[in-house]
């Protein structure tokens, strides 16, 4: 089907995706290298005044409207794909700063991106802010079996089947209690995590918890945090949340990802 | 001490990458819009990924 990758573009028809934007002095070089989202289209910088957009060429039977949407379906090629998106950022952001854009964003031509981002100037000051920062992200799970079992012991009890039917009608009602119990302290544990780590960065949200059948993680998740944080603090933000680690040591597990392109933090405008 | 099953790390990684990469940014209308009809592409996506890792751990057994 490819088999001439020159003359590809003619026969089949480009346009351009675009990743993200950058300020204008990025260096193309930044980008020297790096695969983008199709093997065949070299990641290159449209700019438009104080936006440089981060681009390069994808074929129309793979990324037109009706295509794309199959594809999107089939696990390898999204995995792909979304792999690339993410590493022509990452290369982006070894510069120094870059705006994320979503997945999907497609032109039929530089004049085109060149138009939207004369249109959206919007993005130049979004950009400035996150100039120098990195995203994290930091889940917290719940070891819910093990934290029912400690309550149920305070109360002198143990994680057993009651055998009379009067001690089974007791140990309902201690049950809820022990439910209840567990849902307020997560919830509280979570929302004080997260100040903490927000104290220690520059922005935080707090995100939906994931659905625990597509989190590919059995555990249970009370906090879905990400943390806008300056190159240069990374290390204050690692502490925060080693504090943490310490202090909820028997309650919660945290994982921390990144550093990310700010992909949390791109639609942050000052009201 | 119990010792719960950790999932590996670039299961994690993808996971998180794939609700970054297609539930955040900065939203444009470009040309080309990917709609994916009245299914929200996050969870298109970790489904297809989460059912992708799965097959990887089993035997080849199907070819979409």
């Amino acid at each position: 089907m490819n088999e001439a990758p020159t003359s590809r573009g003619d026969e089949i028809g480009t346009a351009l995706y675009v990743y993200g934007v950058v300020p204008p002095s990025t260096s193309a070089d930044l980008f020297a290298g790096v695969e983008g989202i199709d093997s065949h289209g070299l990641v290159q910088l449209v700019a438009a005044g104080e936006l440089a957009a981060i681009t390069s060429s994808v074929p129309l039977d793979e990324f037109d409207e009706a295509p794309l949407e199959r594809n999107v379906r089939d696990p390898a090629w999204l995995e792909e794909k979304v792999r690339a998106h993410d590493r022509v950022l990452e290369a982006a952001l070894s510069g120094g700063t870059v705006l994320p854009f979503r997945f999907g964003t497609i032109y039929r031509g530089e004049e085109h991106v060149r138009k939207v981002l004369s249109a959206r100037s919007d993005l130049a000051k979004t950009l400035a802010r996150l100039n120098g920062t990195v995203e994290f992200g930091v889940k917290a799970f719940l070891d819910r079996a093990a934290m029912r079992v400690r309550l149920l012991a305070e109360q002198g009890l143990q994680d057993d089947s009651p055998s009379t039917g009067r001690a089974y009608m007791q140990r309902r009602q201690v049950d809820r209690q022990v439910e209840e119990e567990v849902r307020n302290l997560a919830a509280d544990w979570a929302h004080e995590s997260h100040l903490c780590l927000a104290a220690a960065a520059l922005d935080g949200r707090m995100n939906q918890l994931p659905q625990p059948e597509l989190s590919g993680d059995d555990r249970e998740a009370v906090l879905n945090g990400a943390y806008l944080v300056r190159t240069e603090e990374t290390e204050v933000f690692r502490r925060a949340l080693a504090e943490l680690e310490d202090s909820y040591a028997d309650d919660l597990a945290f994982q921390l990802t990144g550093p990310w392109p700010p992909y949390n933090f791109a639609e942050y405008q000052e009201q | 001490m119990s010792s719960t099953p950790r999932p590996l790390q670039q299961q994690v990684t993808l996971v998180e990458l794939v609700d970054r990469v297609l539930n955040k940014g900065v939203v444009l209308t470009g040309d080309i819009t990917l709609s994916v009809a009245d299914v929200d592409l996050v969870y298109v996506g970790l489904r297809v990924l989460i059912a992708s890792m799965a097959t990887l751990e089993a035997p080849e057994a199907e070819q979409a």
